[in-house]
C-alpha cells in the first residue's frame, strides 16, 4: 500500500513562501510548546494505527488551540488506499459541522481557522484536499520524498492565485507549511512498520530483508 | 499532439498522454557537444579515456562514436568529447583533460547538436539520428495500449466513455463528473460514481429546500462564461474543475471532497471487501508460511485471485482528473486512465500537472484522451439544460 520505507528525517523545516526564518536543530525549541504537545497526540494516533497492522501516520486538526479532530490510516482495515489520517479526521469534521447544521460557507470558514499536525508530510492526495478546503497552516514530522505534496515532489500548499479578486473568496488559497516537527520519532514508527513487513502489500519481487 | 483539437473531431480517437510533453520530433531540444574526428584505430583508447574523464552523464541515450561512410563507402568515425561549457568555443571552453586529448591525439574539433532527451517514440528517434546517433529504448512498462489499440479494444474503449459521459450529463441534469472502474479482462463495471460535492439525492428529490442549489448553479454558470471554451462539457460543474468552490453551495447533503473518482474507490473497496470478507491481514509470519507453502493452501486458495486493490483495473472520467483524484489513482493502483475533456483549471495529468510523470511515485499507471464526435455530448448537454455558452 503506501510505502514510507523512503521518508526522510528533515532536519530543518521545508521553506514555505510565508515562512518564518528557517530555524536549524538547536533553535527547535523555540516552536511554541504547544507544536509539540499537538504533534505528540498526532503521533499517538500513527502508534494506533501501527498497533492495528496499519501504515503508522497520525494527524489532529486544532482549532482556536483546541484538538477537534484526530485520525489515523485505515487503508488496510478498508481496502481503500486513500483512506489517509487526514482524510479520516476531514470527513469526520465535515460530518460534524454538517449535522449541527452549519452551511458550507460556515464549514468552509471553520477550516480556514484550522491547523493540521500530521506526523508524515502530507501527500500529493491530501495536500490538494487541504488546499481546496483552504485550511490556514499544517505542522508535518519527517519528509515525503517520493509522495510529498507540501513542497517533496509537488507544492500544492503555495498559492499562485492570479485570480480577478471577484473569484479570491472561492479560489486557492495555500496554507502556511512547515516540516520537520519531531521527525525522528515519526520515521522510527514507520521503520518499526517496515521491518515487521506490510502485511497488505504485494507480494515483493524481492525477499524482505531478514533481521536477526 | 493533445491539443490540436480546435476543429470539432469527427471520428473516435484515443490518444495517449505521455510522461512528459511532447515536442514534435523535428523540434526536440538539443544540447551543444563538441566532437572530433578521429582516426578508427584510436576509437578504443579515446573512448575509454573519455567515459572516465567526461562521462554522458545526463545523455545517457547519446552514443558516443558516429559512424558515417564518406564517399567511396570508405567509413569515418567521430567522437563527442564533452558538453560546451558557456559560448565560447576556443580551447579555454575545454576542460584540461580533454584539452590534452586533443593535443596528443591531434584532433580537429566541431561543434555538434544532440537531442537533449531520450527519443519516446520510433518517429522521435529517426529524427533524433539525424543529428547524432542516439539509442532508443521502448518503454520498459508493458501497459497495452500505449503502443496502439486493437479495434475491438477501441470499440470497448469507446463503449465505455460512452457510459461514462451518460452518467456525467445524466445523473442530477446537470454535468458533473463521472468516474467508471473497469476490469478490461472482463469488460466488467467494478464501480461507478458521480460527484458527490453536491449531493444527488437532494437535488434529484428536489430536497433542497430553499432553492439555493440553483443559486450556486448560477453562479458556477456565470464563472463559466467568463472562460468559455469550446469544451464539450462546457456549464459542467464537475468538482474536479471547481475543487475550490464547494462552499459556493449551500444545502442538502455535501461534502467538498467526494470527486467522483474518490467515490467510485470508495465503492470498489466495498464491494472487495463484500466479496473477500474473509480475507484478514495476515501476521507476517503467517504470511510468510503461506508463500512458502506455494500460496494455495486450504482456505487462501482465492486470496491470490483477490485483486490488490485495483490493480489491472481501468478507469474513466468525465473530465481529467484533479491533483486529488489523480493521486488516489495512484495509490489504488490503477492501470490505465482514459478521460474525455481536459481540464485546464486544476487538471493534473498534462493540464496543470503532470503526475503520470512523476517518477518518484511508486505506480504509475497510462493515460488517454478519448475524443468521442461533439454531438454526442452536444444533444446531452442540451438536454440537461446545462449548455451555458449554448
Amino acid at each position: 500500500m503506501e510505502d514510507f520505507s523512503h521518508t526522510k528525517n528533515v532536519e530543518q523545516p521545508v521553506p514555505t513562501p510565508a515562512n518564518f526564518a528557517v530555524l536549524n536543530n538547536n533553535q527547535m525549541t523555540s516552536y511554541a510548546k504547544e507544536t509539540f504537545e499537538f504533534m505528540k497526540l498526532a503521533l499517538e494516533q500513527a502508534n494506533d494505527a501501527l498497533a492495528n497492522l496499519e501504515v503508522p501516520v497520525g494527524c489532529v486538526f486544532v482549532e482556536d488551540g483546541e484538538v477537534i479532530a484526530s485520525g489515523r490510516n485505515r487503508t488496510t482495515e478498508t481496502r481503500n488506499a486513500t483512506r489517509h489520517a487526514e482524510m479520516e479526521a476531514i470527513d469526520f469534521l465535515v460530518q460534524q459541522w454538517q449535522k449541527n447544521g452549519l452551511s458550507p460557507l460556515e464549514v468552509s470558514e471553520r477550516f480556514s481557522k484550522c491547523t493540521l499536525y500530521v506526523t508524515c508530510e502530507p501527500c500529493i492526495m491530501c495536500a490538494a484536499a487541504l488546499s481546496y478546503l483552504g485550511i490556514k497552516e499544517a505542522y508535518y514530522g519527517c519528509a515525503n520524498d517520493k509522495f510529498g505534496g507540501c513542497g517533496s515532489v509537488l507544492s500544492l500548499h503555495t498559492s499562485n492565485s492570479n485570480l480577478p479578486t471577484s473569484e479570491l473568496a472561492s479560489s486557492k488559497k495555500g496554507f502556511k507549511c512547515t516540516g520537520g516537527i519531531m521527525a525522528s520519532e515519526a520515521v522510527s514508527l514507520l521503520r518499526s512498520f517496515y521491518e515487521q513487513g506490510n502485511p497488505n502489500a504485494p507480494k515483493p519481487h524481492r525477499p524482505l530483508k531478514q533481521h536477526v | 499532439m493533445e491539443n490540436t483539437e480546435s476543429v470539432l473531431p469527427q471520428v473516435c480517437k484515443i490518444i495517449h498522454i505521455p510522461e512528459k510533453p511532447s515536442f514534435l520530433p523535428h523540434l526536440q531540444p538539443t544540447v551543444n557537444m563538441l566532437a572530433s574526428v578521429i582516426e578508427p584505430k584510436d576509437a578504443n583508447t579515446l573512448v575509454r579515456k573519455l567515459n572516465k574523464i567526461a562521462p554522458l552523464e545526463n545523455l545517457q541515450h547519446v552514443k558516443r562514436v558516429q559512424k558515417k561512410s564518406i564517399d567511396g563507402g570508405k567509413p569515418q568515425l567521430s567522437l563527442l568529447l564533452c558538453m560546451i561549457v558557456g559560448n565560447d568555443c576556443g580551447d579555454d571552453c575545454m576542460p584540461y583533460e580533454i584539452l590534452e586529448l586533443v593535443k596528443s591525439f591531434q584532433l580537429s574539433t566541431f561543434i555538434t547538436k544532440v537531442c537533449k532527451y531520450a527519443a519516446t517514440s520510433k518517429e522521435e528517434w529517426d529524427e533524433q539520428c539525424k543529428l547524432w546517433p542516439t539509442s532508443y529504448h521502448p518503454p520498459t512498462y508493458n501497459i497495452s495500449g500505449i503502443t496502439g489499440f486493437s479495434e475491438e479494444e477501441s470499440q470497448s474503449v469507446f463503449s465505455f466513455m460512452r457510459h461514462t459521459i451518460n452518467l456525467a450529463t445524466s445523473s442530477i441534469g446537470q454535468v458533473v463528473n463521472a468516474a467508471v472502474i473497469v476490469d478490461p479482462s472482463t469488460k466488467q463495471v467494478i464501480a461507478s460514481a458521480c460527484d458527490q460535492v453536491i449531493s444527488s439525492v437532494s437535488l434529484a428529490n428536489g430536497v433542497s429546500k430553499d432553492g439555493s442549489c440553483s443559486n450556486y448553479l448560477e453562479n458556477l454558470k456565470a464563472s463559466n462564461l467568463e472562460n468559455q471554451q469550446t469544451s464539450l462539457l462546457d456549464g459542467s460543474i464537475s468538482a474536479c474543475v471547481h475543487p475550490w468552490q464547494w462552499a459556493l453551495r449551500s444545502s442538502g447533503c455535501w461534502h467538498p471532497l467526494r470527486h467522483a473518482a474518490i467515490v467510485a474507490i470508495e465503492y470498489s473497496a466495498a464491494r472487495d471487501l463484500q466479496l473477500f470478507p474473509d480475507h484478514k491481514a495476515l501476521s507476517p509470519l503467517k504470511r510468510q508460511k503461506i508463500e512458502e507453502s506455494g500460496f494455495h493452501s486450504n482456505g487462501h486458495s482465492y486470496q491470490s485471485l483477490r485483486p490488490y486493490l485495483c490493480t489491472g483495473y481501468d478507469i474513466y472520467l468525465a473530465w481529467e482528473p484533479c491533483a486529488m483524484c489523480a493521486m488516489a489513482l495512484v495509490h489504488q493502483r490503477v492501470r490505465r486512465i482514459f478521460f474525455c475533456s481536459p481540464n485546464s483549471s486544476a487538471g493534473a495529468l498534462g493540464s496543470v500537472h503532470r503526475l503520470q510523470g512523476e517518477r518518484s511515485l511508486n505506480h504509475h499507471y497510462a493515460v488517454f484522451r478519448v475524443i468521442l464526435p461533439e454531438k454526442v455530448f452536444r444533444n446531452k448537454v442540451v438536454d440537461g439544460k446545462t449548455s451555458g455558452s449554448g
